[in-house]
């Protein structure tokens, strides 16, 4: 098949899980003989095309501006348009593939102008990502992903926990939605680090413990309730350092309320790392903690169970499926540092239990989330899209 | 753009630095050749000069922002940092 996918991140160009979901897609479905073009933003340093391993990545500069954040959208998806035109001259596409509500007003012009069907892929909804509507932004974003998946041919989610929210909220027949999970690289989780000068590169002494947290520094992800238990953590385990990787608009009042714990020194805030480096850090890590508030999915925690770490995690959204309690991670309730400290301890006290947690959360994620069986299944959705 | 204080009763608020940096990546200050200079900011940004230069100075302190001399006026643009800096607001 001939597939148009849009997406406003592609790597490099990384933010949250939609890049690397979209990369491992469109990976997948090339080595599956698929024909894959991506149309995205730019971004510097990048050329304006490239073949990524059989995909061919359209990079898009935005040439007006507005300040306004939606003006901006709108904008963008202009270029966008521009550009899909020119495409589209050359190429017959067979299917287009729409990735959350930044892109939708461009794959909802070329559904109409191809009269090709539109999948579109609801990574998370604004509802849950601002836990509520409580501006006109909100609202308006929230009025263009009904939209968006109104004209949707078809509606992939990553989880149930999503396809609930989205039927629920958006009033969408049940049976247009298809759950599709996310997968993961497991053979780039796997690559061989030297622990010990990870470790000691951010500065985890010989026998120190490894607390690690991965995420966006924004509200949904819950860091500040990881970073509210680092002293009950700390009491059992003095030892211990706490490493919290992202980057994002409330690191400023993260740092502060790290500040606030009489536990500072023990915190470090890395911001932006590369994925080699994540994966790197959680290889190297005694436990990995996921305490967010609102996820749709729960790509993070794939990846600390490849790479081998304990997983601690809210049960969550995706998170819920992705993980077993007690038997491939530990659940701990959201919102509450003592939960998140309990679940901690789970690991740090038992080494041989945390093991065989580890060991059964890499054989669930070799038989459930790999990108060939995402592909496999996006394709059966482009099929059941062209109807 | 989300609404920082959305739902989250002890939550955070975006500081003005970083609604200041969200205005510039939307404008399109993201590389030397599309530098603004603080009088352009300050007209697309409605901010008055001596607020703008305090909150510039900032982000350029934190790294998200550098600037270019172009016939002796200081240009301002985002850095890499910068622009990921906005996109894990937005995303």
């Amino acid at each position: 098949m001939k597939v148009c996918m849009l997406s406003w991140e592609f790597p490099p160009r990384v933010v949250g899980g939609i890049a690397r979901h979209c990369e491992g897609l469109a990976k997948a479905l090339v080595r599956d003989d698929h024909d894959v073009h991506v149309v995205t933003l730019d971004f510097p340093g990048s050329p304006s095309y490239e073949d990524m391993e059989g995909v061919k990545v359209y990079r898009t500069a935005t040439e007006l501006g507005h300040p306004n954040f939606l003006t901006w959208v709108l904008l963008f998806n202009h270029f966008l348009e521009k550009r899909m035109a020119d495409i589209s001259r050359q190429v017959e596409f067979d299917v287009l593939h729409v990735h959350d509500w930044l892109t939708a007003f461009a794959g909802v012009s070329f559904k109409h102008y191809l009269k090709k069907p539109m999948v579109l892929t609801v990574h998370s909804t604004e509802i849950g990502r601002a836990q509520g509507l409580h501006s006109a932004d909100s609202f308006s974003i929230d009025g263009i992903e009904w939209w968006a998946a109104y004209e949707a041919s078809r509606v992939v989610v990553t989880s149930h926990s999503m396809k609930r929210e989205i039927c629920d909220h958006f009033h969408l027949p049940w049976d247009k939605v298809d759950v599709i999970p996310n997968a993961i690289d497991v053979a780039k989780c796997n690559a061989s680090v030297d622990r010990g000068s990870v470790r000691a590169r951010y500065g985890v002494g010989w026998g120190e413990k490894m607390v690690l947290c991965v995420g966006r520094l924004v509200p949904q992800k819950g860091v500040e309730y990881f970073i509210r238990a680092v002293p009950i953590i700390a009491k059992r385990y003095p030892e211990a350092k706490f490493i919290i990787v992202g980057e994002g608009w409330s690191r400023d009042y993260l740092e502060g309320v790290a500040q606030s714990t009489g536990h500072r020194w023990k915190i470090l805030f890395t911001g932006f790392v590369s994925d080699a480096e994540v994966i790197a850090l959680m290889t190297s890590a005694d436990v990995l903690v996921v305490p967010s508030v609102y996820e749709p999915f729960g790509i993070v925690a794939l990846e600390g169970m490849a790479t081998g770490v304990p997983v601690v995690a809210s049960q969550v959204g995706g998170l819920a499926e992705v993980i077993e309690h007690d038997r491939t991670g530990i659940f701990v309730y959201s919102r509450n540092p003592e939960s998140i400290a309990w679940g901690v301890d789970q690991i740090l006290s038992n080494y041989d239990h945390a093991k065989w947690l580890t060991q059964n959360a890499r054989e669930k994620l070799h038989k459930t989330y790999s990108w060939e069986a995402v592909a496999m299944k996006t394709v059966e959705v482009y099929k059941k899209a062209g109807g | 753009m989300r609404d920082p204080s959305s739902g989250f009763s002890s939550g955070p608020e975006m500081p003005d630095e970083l609604r200041l940096l969200c205005m510039l990546h939307n404008i399109g200050a993201t590389e030397s050749g599309r530098s603004l200079t603080l009088q352009q900011i300050s007209e697309w940004t409605r901010m008055d000069t001596p607020a703008l230069q305090s909150l510039l100075q900032k982000l350029k302190e934190l790294g998200y922002v550098q600037f270019v001399k172009v016939d002796g006026a200081d240009k301002y643009h985002l850095t890499l940092d910068g622009i990921r800096k906005v996109l894990s607001i937005y995303s």
